[in-house]
């Protein structure tokens, strides 16, 4: 009997591995672009309106939204998500003598960034268990407020995104091309 | 300086207005006002007369335009007083002088250029007269009084002065409407003959209810009764009340009776009205009017129907529809509320598409084809197109936004005033009172329930 790996049992490794990949890739993607968009916007350009391929003399203008990215475009928790958490009495903030803390402040600030570090160190291969952990416990935290303001489709939605952060836990044992492989 | 021709014709006010004007001022406006930012010595120094609710309009469109020096800001509510106060130091890093008495302020400031007037209605014209009586230009809101002699007062008051005095039909400097008069009805014609015109504002009950005051806010009751008011709640309504305004046919209506007027290029012959204390049955105003006016133009007979109605939003908000054999023009300083459109039988608009004088709007569904025997009496659907572009962007606390509708005929103000009159107004006080006179007698015919003949006597200052 041969003590080498049979050729049929080395397909599902590989398989395991290209499935580990995928889904580090997959789940660094999202977050690194969901992070990005945090930081765009839109400018908007007028120009006049041209009549007879000039200049109209009447100071009619036209304009047009272009969608860009900038620092001061940044804005963590959506504006429109954000006024119902203000709404929201456990998203109050908190007076600590001459110091307030307003949770929900803090966490539209920290979100974009956070979302891009996770996403980053999950691309690049970097304590790949640890970051998705956190990653995990991001989106745990996005559906508590999502709980809060009663997005039942939303909540779902990050559902679907923590069960495949489980899966690629699961296949920890199986990732390759890690800069760092402990944690 | 404006000195208009006091023998100006009803007929041709609109060809002199517009002509006299020209599109191109109404660009070079804040050319002239840049170059008065230069120093303070060349700015425009401004009083600001009545910052309520109005007043408070106009200074956020003012407070664009380069040039200006808010001096002293007057009215007879201390909150009011206050809050313009505010507004200023928050714009120009230092607080105006604030006076509760117009006749202190003229007789206490220097150096004043001109006064921006947005006080009650039966304010307007002793205010104005007073203003131009002392040497300074004057922007007045419309209406231009609550009686026609008010306002015949300050057409004389302009004339014999010799200075400036706009009158706030805001529409008249609007670059959509002068784009649609200029180039779409008299350069290309493309309504063919205007038969009919159609306008309306309707808005809703909750819009037009009394405004409510805090106790605590009140002024005092001899203060109120100098200046004509008999208590405070008929400060805050005023223009629900027969002495102080000409209610919703003056306060909505006037704006767009004067694009009637000005588009057509005439004035009226008759009125006959109609109105109502329908639902508001305490007010001494109609809260709903209607009327007809009938004009003699050089093209034809035109009727125009003019609702206003605080009653109901129903009709979709404020515009003025100009009808034609050939096309319809929908206006509205709302863009939303902007439509033209070609008769099917007219020539094409296509050309005008390709030198980008109109945008083509996306076909509008077909009725089905077995609609019966009805569908045979229907005309085809119209073409729709809409205007190719609007008022430009300024920057604003909360980003880019369209310019206020009442900054080109601000601008347009305070150029004629940097340039001691060399810039035209779009609407002097004469101007105005041809285009205004008419809608005084709206009122006066829904009462008595009977048509009105103009007169030059009727019509004439």
């Amino acid at each position: 009997m041969s003590t080498e790996t049979e050729p049929c049992c080395q397909t599902p490794k590989l398989g395991l591995t290209y499935g580990a990949l995928l889904l580090r890739l997959w789940l660094a993607v999202r977050a690194i672009q969901t992070g990005i968009e945090k930081y765009a916007g839109t400018s908007v350009s007028d120009q006049p309106v041209k009549m007879d391929g000039a200049a109209n003399s009447y100071g009619l203008s036209a304009a047009s939204s272009v969608k860009e990215y900038a620092m001061s475009h940044y804005h963590g928790v959506p504006a429109g998500l954000m006024d119902k958490f203000k709404a929201e009495p456990l998203m109050r903030s908190y007076s600590l003598g001459s110091f307030t803390l307003d949770p929900l402040k803090i966490y539209d600030v920290v979100l974009g960034p956070t979302l891009l570090v996770l996403g980053v160190m999950l691309l690049l291969g970097i304590a790949t268990r640890t970051s998705l952990f956190l990653q995990g416990l991001l989106y745990i935290s996005l559906t508590w407020g999502l709980i809060l303001i009663k997005q039942d489709d939303g909540v779902s939605w990050l559902g679907v995104h923590l069960v495949l952060i489980v899966m690629a836990l699961a296949l920890a044992d199986h990732n390759r091309f890690a800069i760092l492989k402990k944690w | 300086m404006n000195q208009p021709s006091s023998s100006l014709s009803r007929r041709d006010f609109l060809s002199k207005t517009t002509a006299g004007v020209g599109a191109g001022l109404v660009l070079g406006a804040p050319t002239i006002l840049r170059a008065a930012e230069a120093g303070s010595s060349d700015k425009i120094h401004v009083a600001l007369c009545g910052m309520g609710k109005q007043g408070r309009v106009l200074f956020e469109a003012m407070s664009n335009i380069p040039g200006l020096h808010f001096q002293a800001v007057c009215d007879i509510w201390e909150y009011n007083r206050q809050s313009g106060v505010a507004k200023v130091n928050a714009l120009q890093g230092h607080k105006p002088t604030a006076y509760s008495d117009i006749d202190e302020m003229l007789a206490t400031e220097k150096g004043l250029d001109a006064v921006v007037v947005a006080t009650p209605d039966f304010w307007h014209s002793p205010h104005t007269v007073k203003c131009l009586e002392a040497g300074l230009n004057v922007y007045c809101e419309k209406m231009m009084s609550n009686t026609i002699d008010g306002a015949r007062a300050m057409v004389k008051a302009m004339e014999k002065s010799g200075k400036l005095c706009q009158i706030g039909h805001q529409r008249r400097s609007n670059p959509r409407y002068r784009f649609v008069l200029d180039q779409l009805i008299n350069g290309n014609k493309i309504c063919g003959q205007i038969v009919n015109i159609n306008a309306q504002w309707n808005r809703a009950v909750n819009s037009s209810r009394d405004i409510a005051f805090s106790p605590k806010l009140i002024i005092k009751q001899d203060i109120l009764e100098k200046y004509g008011f008999k208590n405070m709640s008929q400060f805050m309504n005023w223009r629900t009340y027969r002495d102080l305004s000409g209610g919703p046919i003056s306060d909505l209506g006037a704006h767009q009776i004067d694009i009637f007027n000005w588009f057509l290029g005439a004035t009226p012959k008759s009125v006959f009205a109609s109105g109502g204390r329908d639902f508001f049955k305490e007010r001494e105003h109609f809260d709903n009017v209607m009327a007809i006016f009938d004009y003699d133009t050089p093209q034809g007979g035109v009727r125009a129907f003019y609702q206003v109605l605080t009653t109901t939003s129903a009709g979709g908000g404020y515009w003025e529809s100009f009808m034609g054999t050939e096309g319809n023009i929908k206006m509205s300083e709302q863009t939303a509320y902007t439509t033209l459109f070609r008769e099917d039988s007219a020539p094409s608009w296509d050309p005008l598409v390709e030198r980008g004088y109109l945008k083509k709007k996306a076909a509008l569904p077909k009725p089905a084809a077995n609609s019966g025997a009805i569908a045979s009496y229907e005309s085809k659907p119209p073409e729709g197109f809409e205007l190719p572009g609007d008022l430009p962007m300024v920057k604003t606390a909360s980003g880019n936004s369209p310019k206020p509708p009442h900054q080109p005929h601000l601008e347009n103000f305070f150029a004629a005033v940097a340039s001691k009159g060399a810039v035209k107004l779009n609407c002097d006080a004469r101007h105005a009172f041809l285009s205004e006179a008419p809608i005084y007698y709206v009122n006066p015919s829904a009462l008595s329930h009977q048509p009105i003949q103009f007169t030059p006597e009727h019509l004439s200052v």
